[in-house]
């Protein structure tokens, strides 16, 4: 099979992995090598689907020995087989990189013959670019349940950014779907490269010369409607994979209905704006100081179809509101619906020199559509604040279904973070 | 209000603001115009001074490196007509420091600030999108036709990324190109383009660029007014994976 075919297969295998991030690592290339990374991420294309494409998504191969329900690439299933070999992809990052096609190569595959067999594999790639071919640009490995450490270990020296999938949010779900994947060969791999990056970090202050660990941090992705957990038990997962196990990323994939498998839920499609509200939810989480027990509660496990996860919160909290711009400090102006970090900080910046009228709000570039149901300024306020809830969240929703929200519902926020 | 003029270069603009900022009490009051070559032009004309002018950026890098940031890529935007609003935008730099930045309630700040996040939007984007072609005798070639004057820090950004390449970036429009060979970044102009003939592997590369660029979307999720919006048209004529559409 030519490359060209093989390359059809197994990026086309690659697309449901979400993360397609190329940030959190800034290397200086090596003077007689090709590529560095930058550590804003850059964003080389986007595909037909509007994401951002960075790196070059393949599988090394798609010929797996495991049989995971919700998989397109399943042993039981009747697909075209393909596998590279490993200079095959040395070859194709290279070319692509030189004519700065992408930022890197984001690796991962399906179980061949075993998953040390896989691993060594992969490995193996990326030891001939970072040594062989002194390539300096980004790499994103995927870790393969129940390989070595050593392999494992391995990865994380040549790789920027390595990540083990959860694939699914309960070890219940993960027995009936993947039974061939155990929660432990899941979470050994994770907990031991937490503990390898932070000793890195650690050996790297002391001695610069000490070598890097995955700089980029690992990642984990799990699979969102293929089982029927709550997004109340989804968020406290990612909140505990964030706060214990340090991880950078969780990324969330709409489960594609891939086949009619009885132990599957029948969809009509892949449940998109759950996955939207889900990462407007991890978003709050890691950078508006919410916990999740604020978001979600066992009284109202699911996240609104309708409002978004801060809106939500703010029509249940009444009591918050409304927020004075000239006094509020950086959190709680993050609370307000419709002010982002960036225009918290703009409010702060601009205050320093005088009190924010409203015009001056909008010259400022916050965009108040959502806000001023939520603020004032100098004491003034934009809308009466003795409106009925009731009232609110009608006009709220009025307000915002003027906005295109199809069009943003498939942006994964925080590629450019 | 007393009424300046410069000779429309950009260091005849930086060293007219220095000469002002020097002279005049209350620079906020001052306006500041490019001189056209009309018979009654109504001001005071300030001649350019190379030094004067770089003198300027210095001091404004000490004091304030995220206002000179600014500057910097306000240049790059190739910007008539708002000479004045850089005036107050600078002398309000020189007395506030970088805070600056943040005073968007001032008009002048809102437009000089706004117009060099402009520019720095388009060379982050460009830092993406440039395509390279390889040539026969083993160089590449990317050609573009920004908005912004970019050309010098994009090549700068490439002189880090692809440094055992010998490479060059031509901008159509400007006919401007940079050349990094051997560890060397030199800057031109070409008055006379002729397209170079392409190695002859470069057509096979292209094509599997093109094949997971297709494969890569996902087909239920097909999206082209997000596909437009983070990657406007404008740029796809050197796009290599956009040919044909
Ligand atoms: S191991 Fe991976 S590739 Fe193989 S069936 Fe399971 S999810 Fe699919």
């Amino acid at each position: 099979m030519d490359t060209l075919s093989k390359l059809q297969i197994l990026s086309g295998a690659a697309r449901y992995d979400a993360s397609c991030s190329s940030s959190g690592s800034k290397r200086e290339g090596p003077v007689c090598g090709i590529g560095n990374t930058s550590s804003s991420g850059i964003c080389h294309s986007w595909s037909d689907d509007g994401r951002c494409i960075s790196l070059l998504k393949i599988l090394l191969s798609n010929d797996c020995r495991y049989d995971c329900a919700y998989c397109v690439n399943r042993s039981s299933t009747a697909v075209e087989r393909a596998s590279f070999t490993a200079r095959e992809v040395v070859d194709l990052t290279l070319d692509f990189y030189r004519r700065n096609y992408i930022e890197g190569l984001f690796l991962s595959s399906a179980v061949m013959v075993s998953p040390d067999h896989t691993m060594e594999r992969m490995v193996s790639v990326a030891e001939t670019l970072r040594t062989e071919e002194q390539f300096g640009g980004y790499i994103h490995m995927k870790i393969i349940p129940g390989s070595s450490s050593e392999l494992v270990r391995k990865a994380g020296l040549y790789a920027d950014r390595i990540s083990v999938n959860i694939e699914l949010p309960s070890q219940a779900s993960l027995q009936r779907l993947a039974p061939q994947k155990h929660k432990d060969a899941i979470l050994a791999p994770m907990t031991m490269i937490g503990r390898e990056i932070a000793s890195s970090v650690v050996e790297r202050k002391a001695n610069r010369h000490a070598p890097r660990f995955a700089p980029a941090g690992q990642s984990t992705q799990m699979i969102i409607g293929a089982s029927p957990e709550t997004d109340f038990q989804i968020l406290r997962l990612s909140q505990g994979l964030y706060k214990k196990m340090n991880l950078k990323r969780v990324y969330y994939s709409a489960y594609v209905p891939v086949s009619n498998d009885s132990r599957l839920p029948v969809l009509a499609g892949p449940p998109l704006l759950r996955e939207h509200r889900l990462y407007q939810a991890d978003w709050l989480l890691r950078f508006y100081g919410f916990s999740a027990e604020e978001i979600l509660s066992d009284d109202a496990p699911n996240l609104d179809e309708s409002f978004d996860p801060k809106s939500a919160w703010a029509l249940r909290h009444p009591e918050f509101f409304p927020v004075e711009i000239n006094r509020a400090d950086y959190g709680t102006l993050l609370r307000v619906p419709g002010i982002g970090v960036t225009s918290a900080k703009r409010i702060i910046a601009a205050r320093r020199f005088s009190a924010i009228t409203p015009e001056g709000m909008k010259k400022i570039g916050v965009v108040m559509k959502r806000a001023k149901y939520f603020i004032t300024c100098s004491g003034r306020s934009f809308e009466k604040s003795d409106r009925p809830a009731a009232l609110l969240r009608q006009q709220l929703l009025l307000g915002a279904s003027s906005e295109p929200t199809l069009s943003t519902q498939l942006v994964l926020p925080g590629i450019f973070s | 209000m007393n009424r300046y003029l410069y000779d429309g270069t950009a260091d005849g603009l930086l060293s007219a603001i220095a000469w002002i900022l020097e002279e005049e009490p209350d620079p906020e009051q001052v306006a500041l115009a490019e001189r056209k070559d009309t018979l009654f032009e109504d001001g005071f004309f300030i001649g350019t001074d190379a030094t004067q002018a770089e003198a300027l950026f210095f001091r404004l890098r000490k004091q304030a490196p995220d206002a000179a940031h600014t500057l910097y890529s306000f240049m790059l935007a190739e910007k008539e007509g708002m000479e004045s609003s850089l005036l107050h935008f600078l002398s309000l730099a020189f007395i506030h420091g970088d805070k600056v930045n943040g005073h968007l309630t001032h008009p002048a700040v809102r437009d000089i600030v706004g117009v060099s996040k402009k520019a720095g939007r388009e060379l982050h984007r460009l830092k993406g999108l440039l395509r390279f072609e390889k040539l026969q005798d083993g160089a590449y070639l990317a050609k573009m036709e920004p908005d912004h004057n970019i050309i010098h820090p994009l090549a700068y950004h490439f002189s880090r990324r692809l440094r055992a390449q010998h490479w060059f970036l031509y901008d159509v429009r400007r006919r401007t190109a940079a050349r990094w060979n051997q560890g060397s970044l030199q800057f031109g102009t070409i008055e006379q383009f002729t397209a170079p003939a392409l190695s002859a592997d470069e057509k096979k590369v292209q094509a599997l660029w093109q094949a997971f660029f297709k494969t890569i979307a996902i087909p239920d999720r097909k999206n082209p007014r997000l596909q437009k919006s983070n990657m406007p048209m404008k740029y796809w004529k050197y796009l290599t994976e956009k040919q044909g559409e």
